[in-house]
């Protein structure tokens, strides 16, 4: 087995001490020790929040983009080279609110990418302004009288879109996120891995105390994890209880497996061949 | 005498205007014509008023007629809206039904002779029939081009062959003076229009990855790259946005594919952060504006060249980039094999500017589209490098680009930000980090300049000279013809390549004459203002347009005599 220490990477860390994103960190370090992926075989691609920065953390290749673009990023890079390990670490306003429409599209694309929302429900990196997932009524700087909007539920959301891998992980359960990340990369397709991650700075509602007494995990042998009415009505508990755990997974052939222009391997390796693209030319 | 004809098909949106163009055109192609294709449509799907404009010649022809000898009026619209055109030779081919009384309209039956062969859907066969007729076609080409459209389909060849004679034999005892006597020679070249053009040349170019959201008038090159697809290492992808679609180019780029998008003004707008990711992270893309006119929505159909400035500065602070408008056919093939070797080569976006006017008109291509016997990919492997984990993918060096790795490849870690950073494509704030990155990005400026071919001289050494960029090029050609041919001393002076600006050539090209007016698809002269900027010398007037249609030389050469007022410009 891969020692977690062969990601370590010595730039200096940039977090908040207490940081949910601690926890996330090291679950991926695990999930890809245990996959046995060593650094120079991971492409974490990021977006622009604290969550962005992940991929400077960790020993890997990595692509730190702009704000809500990580995933198209990702899919250029996949459709460019499908046999990449790609991770995707993106904020709950970087992923949900920047990049929305590209979650739509990774969705319907079933584009074989794991997509890790840290979701603090806040804009840390800005100093606190509500995010997407903001609960109705949260006080912040900016929204002083509280979010006057209700909160996305992205679960929900993915899950109603026919998203392939949809779960829910906490930054206080590492050793449950690093099963779930595992997870989710080995599943075919789209994997979104929504993550509750503490921030001690802007978030004094939706607390590491706030979690620890309202998660549970799905119970595995008990939650079908195929059952999609199940699924649906499992995200949309939130309150005194919080489920964490696979809600709904079903593989179906993904985005890069459909492509007539990948059939022949991926396309970083494919030889140029000018006899037969001129014969194209002149023949068409 | 020499063949010089223009004739219109007008209807509307989806009456068949193109089913007589393509018949006409295919006909005067293979018999070794020159041609050249205008469109002209509005913004919607049926009704409205469209026209194609084929111009029919014994020369190389670049640039819309302004005057039509033959005008096929598919309905009462086209008859009423381009009767001022005329030329006094010229003849209106009418359906009986639509029948004007003015002396030069000729009325042919199309729909009663068509419903005669089989069916009235075969009407703009037999208006194409009449055109090849009016025009003195031999007869033996009607079947020739019928063969070539419908193919194997017997009873549909046959029904239209029989209508389109019926066409043809309507107009046989009429006389004009501009019939054409037909040669029998092999074609001039390919007939192109500039958006397949583009398309086959980034399939040339080896691009792998294509990534797109329609808007007219880009949408054309990927349709036609669409093609190749299964047939080459090629994806095309119809992206969420414009914003994804630069994002993902530019993550197909890093992950090591030559890659591009296609898009209009409206789209570009939305990638200008991402052209700055590409800058900030060195990552090689190509972007090719098809440019219409704005701002926002403006002319969905038509044509115009005012994102020049635009372009050249979009996103924000500053960076190196290439901007190239091709002038020709050709040149827009070898353009887009040019730009993805030039972004690789010092790992910047390249961005091809061109607009709706030559991506939707077909042009004949009179040199063979040739295909690099090999890519110069630029790039570094862990067997160039002492120490791959030391790589550093923003390594300092005097040329500015650094060696590129690919992630994923080797053990070399391949690591960037579009957040300031050192050498090793970590976040940095340190002043000697963003003072070096900046030094480094700005310093490939020079090689890049070096790179830049010079505006292309037509009698350059004249006293007044039209200057202008890319799809402008042929109207301005026949513009500098026709005032050469009235003694005035006027030469041109057209642009492919504009940034890094040429400055040095240019002023040397420019610094001779006595003055220059530039000629632009834009209301400011933006070329002008670029010129001065760059090399200090100012233009005497400019001759611009900016209503969506396209230059004709006609209006350039009257434009230019009256800027040229009194003095005495004749040799």
């Amino acid at each position: 087995m891969t020692d977690v220490k062969a990601y370590d990477c010595d730039y200096e860390n940039k977090w908040c001490p207490g940081c949910g994103n601690f926890g996330i960190l090291n679950a991926m370090k695990k999930a890809l020790a245990d996959q046995e992926i060593p650094p120079d075989r991971v492409l974490i691609v990021s977006g622009i929040g604290q969550a962005g920065k992940t991929p400077h953390f960790l020993k890997c290749n990595y692509f730190h983009g702009l704000h809500g673009r990580a995933v198209p990023v990702a899919t250029g890079a996949k459709l460019a080279n499908h046999d990449l390990n790609i991770l995707v670490n993106m904020g709950d306003g970087d992923c949900y609110g920047e990049g929305g429409n590209h979650l739509l599209a990774a969705i319907r694309r079933n584009i074989d990418i794991t997509l890790l929302v840290h979701n603090n429900m806040v804009y840390g990196l800005t100093k606190g302004q509500a995010s997407p997932t903001s609960a109705h009524g949260f006080v912040t700087k900016a929204q002083p009288q509280g979010v006057a909007g209700e909160a996305l539920n992205p679960l929900a959301l993915a899950i109603s879109q026919g998203a392939g891998f949809v779960a829910r992980g906490y930054n206080g359960k590492m050793e449950h996120l690093s099963r779930l990340i595992r997870e989710g990369m080995r599943h075919k397709g789209l994997s979104l891995i929504d993550i509750l991650q503490v921030c001690v700075s802007f978030n004094h509602v939706n607390t590491a105390g706030f979690y620890n007494e309202r998660v549970y995990e799905l119970d595995e042998s008990e939650y079908p994890v195929d059952d999609w009415h199940r699924a649906m009505d499992t995200a949309r508990i939130w309150g005194d209880r919080i489920p964490i755990g696979i809600f709904y997974k079903k593989e179906t052939e993904s985005y890069t497996d459909r492509l007539a222009g990948l059939k022949d391997g991926p396309l970083v390796n494919r030889q140029f061949d000018p006899a037969r693209v001129a014969a194209l030319i002149s023949d068409s | 005498m020499p063949i010089d004809i223009t004739v219109t098909i007008g209807g509307t949106a989806g009456q068949g205007i193109q089913t007589v163009g393509d018949l006409l055109a295919g006909a005067c192609h293979r018999s070794g014509l020159y041609l050249m294709v205008v469109n002209d449509f509005e913004s919607r799907i049926r009704g409205g008023h469209s026209f194609m404009q084929i111009r029919i010649s014994d020369q190389p022809v670049a640039a819309p007629y302004h005057k039509v000898h033959l005008l096929v009026a598919l309905n009462q619209e086209t008859y009423d809206r381009h009767r001022a055109a005329m030329d006094t030779s010229g003849v209106i081919l009418l359906d009986q039904e639509e029948a004007a009384s003015e002396k030069s309209a000729l009325a042919v039956p199309f729909t009663r002779l068509a419903k005669d062969a089989g069916g009235k859907i075969m009407a703009n066969t037999v208006a194409a029939g009449a055109c090849l007729g009016l025009l003195g076609a031999p007869e033996s080409i009607i079947k020739e081009v019928l063969k070539e459209r419908f193919g194997e389909k017997e009873a549909v060849f046959e029904n239209n062959l029989n209508a389109a004679r019926k066409g043809y034999d309507a107009v046989k005892d009429e006389t004009v003076d501009w019939r054409i006597d037909w040669p029998d020679e092999e074609s001039k070249g390919r007939l192109l229009s500039g958006s397949r053009a583009l398309a086959l040349g980034a399939l040339a170019a080896d691009c792998r990855l294509a990534a797109f959201y329609p808007m007219s008038p880009s949408t054309g090159i990927m349709i036609n790259l669409a093609e190749f697809v299964g047939k080459a290492p090629l994806v095309v992808e119809q992206a969420e946005d414009e914003i994804a679609a630069v994002n993902m180019v530019v993550g197909a780029a890093f992950a090591g594919v030559r890659a591009m998008t296609a898009t209009s003004g409206g789209g570009f707008s939305l990638m200008t952060e991402g052209l700055g990711l590409a800058a900030i992270t060195e990552t090689p893309i190509v972007i090719i504006n098809a440019q219409r006119p704005g701002p926002a929505t403006g002319l969905p159909t038509r044509t115009a060249q005012g994102d020049l400035q635009f372009v050249i500065h979009a996103s924000q602070d500053e960076f190196p980039r290439f901007v190239i408008a091709p002038q020709s056919i050709n040149q827009a093939f070898e353009t887009v094999i040019r730009a993805f070797h030039l972004a690789e080569k010092y790992q910047v976006p390249v961005i091809i500017l061109v607009d709706q006017y030559f991506n939707d008109s077909l042009f004949i291509a009179p040199e063979k589209l040739k295909v690099p016997e090999q890519i110069d990919r630029f790039l570094t492997t862990d067997a160039d490098m002492a120490a791959p984990p030391a790589y550093k993918r923003f390594a300092l060096s005097e040329s500015g680009a650094s060696p590129r790795a690919l992630p994923c490849r080797d053990k070399a870690l391949v690591t960037v930000t579009a957040n300031e950073h050192g050498e090793d494509g970590h976040i940095s704030e340190a002043v000697a980090d963003r003072n070096n990155m900046v030094n480094k990005r700005m310093a490939k400026t020079k090689n890049m300049r070096n790179e830049m071919q010079p505006p292309d001289p037509y009698f350059g050494d004249s006293e007044t000279l039209l200057v202008g960029w890319g799809s402008a090029d042929g109207a301005i050609r026949e513009a500098v013809d026709r005032l050469r041919n009235e003694n005035f001393d006027v030469g041109g002076l057209v642009f492919s390549d504009l940034w890094p600006f040429p400055e040095a050539t240019v002023y040397e090209a420019l610094s001779k004459c006595k003055r220059f007016f530039t000629v632009e698809l834009n209301s400011s002269s933006q070329l002008g203002w670029l010129i001065r900027e760059q090399t200090g010398l100012k233009f005497a007037g400019a001759i611009v347009k900016y209503d969506g249609r396209p230059f004709l030389p006609n209006e350039v050469a009257v434009q230019a005599q009256k800027m040229m007022g009194g003095r005495d410009d004749r040799r």
